[in-house]
């Protein structure tokens, strides 16, 4: 085939001019079509919320300047208790064609029957604790400062939702001084603060003590900052711990 | 967001495919045999 003898278009203009004509020719097909699909919606939308109880809601398919959307905003049904508000919410968004549902008042959104998965916050709740203050020591002793006691009792109260979890301890040091005494000394830090702990309530069955010395130091600080001796907790397991068959007793 | 809208951006990205795909396609090779 003979090559055109014309100005050869540029890929970098003939490009975004189509990207252009792309979307202009989507707008031009749109907006004369929009208010009929809009019009179903509407009705569809109307039915919906009347089967589910919703009296007083309306649903209104345009954005804030009044272009067509698919995504409503229900208004009205203020007196409305909740589940009620759901109810209607996900009627709406379970039409063909309805995207997101949101509510005017903003107290509710549309949400599916899917249980929500809520995890325990324990962990965050400690970590927030121990954000700000740490839990210390007297030096190169495994013995509580009477300031670390107190937190102790907000990390334990921050730990009870997760009773059946197991809680790691790890205790951490600087470098200071030798190795193995630097092991020595984390393990013993965290065995007295698992010890603390089970004072304060929590089963020591689920909590796991253990030291790594001076080897994790925090990340960004020099191995020998002080601020490298501290305590971390963490839940590794949420689910509650089930008895082996050998555990349980017997029927006798 | 508006309706119009919703259909530009996926007419747009048809239109980025298209263009990748026959790229791909027949734009690869012609580049070859220049």
């Amino acid at each position: 085939m003979a090559k055109a003898s014309a100005m050869p278009i540029r890929p970098a203009i003939a490009i975004p001019v189509g990207a252009l004509l792309t979307g202009a020719s989507a707008y031009l097909l749109a907006e004369p079509w929009a208010p009929h699909f809009i019009d179903r919606l509407d009705s569809q939308a109307a039915q919906a919320i009347a089967g589910a109880g919703g009296s007083g809601v309306t649903a209104r398919f345009a954005n804030g300047v009044g272009s067509p959307s698919r995504h409503p905003l229900l208004s009205g049904g203020e007196k409305l208790d909740e589940d009620t508000r759901a109810k209607v919410a996900r009627a709406v968004a379970s039409i063909p064609g309805v995207g997101g549902v949101t509510w005017a008042d903003g107290t509710a959104r549309a949400e599916s029957d899917e249980p929500v998965y809520q995890p325990l916050h324990c962990q965050e709740d400690v970590e927030g604790l121990l954000r700000t203050r740490s839990i210390r020591f007297e030096e190169a002793s495994s013995a509580l400062l009477p300031a670390s006691r107190m937190l102790l009792d907000e990390v334990a109260d921050a730990l009870r939702p997760c009773l059946g979890s197991i809680i790691a301890i790890t205790g951490h040091t600087d470098n200071q001084g030798t190795e193995p005494g630097n092991l020595a000394l984390s393990m013993e830090r965290a065995r007295v603060v698992r010890e603390a702990l089970v004072r304060r309530g929590i089963p020591r069955d689920g909590l796991r003590a253990s030291g790594v010395g001076s080897s994790q130091p925090v990340e960004g600080l020099s191995p020998s900052d002080p601020a490298n001796r501290r305590i971390e907790f963490s839940v590794i397991r949420t689910e509650p711990l089930r008895p082996t068959p050998v555990d349980t007793p017997g029927a006798r | 967001m508006p309706l119009w809208f919703e259909l530009a951006a996926l007419m747009v990205a048809a239109y980025g495919a298209g263009l990748g795909i026959g790229w791909a396609l027949w734009g690869r090779k012609e580049q070859e045999e220049d």
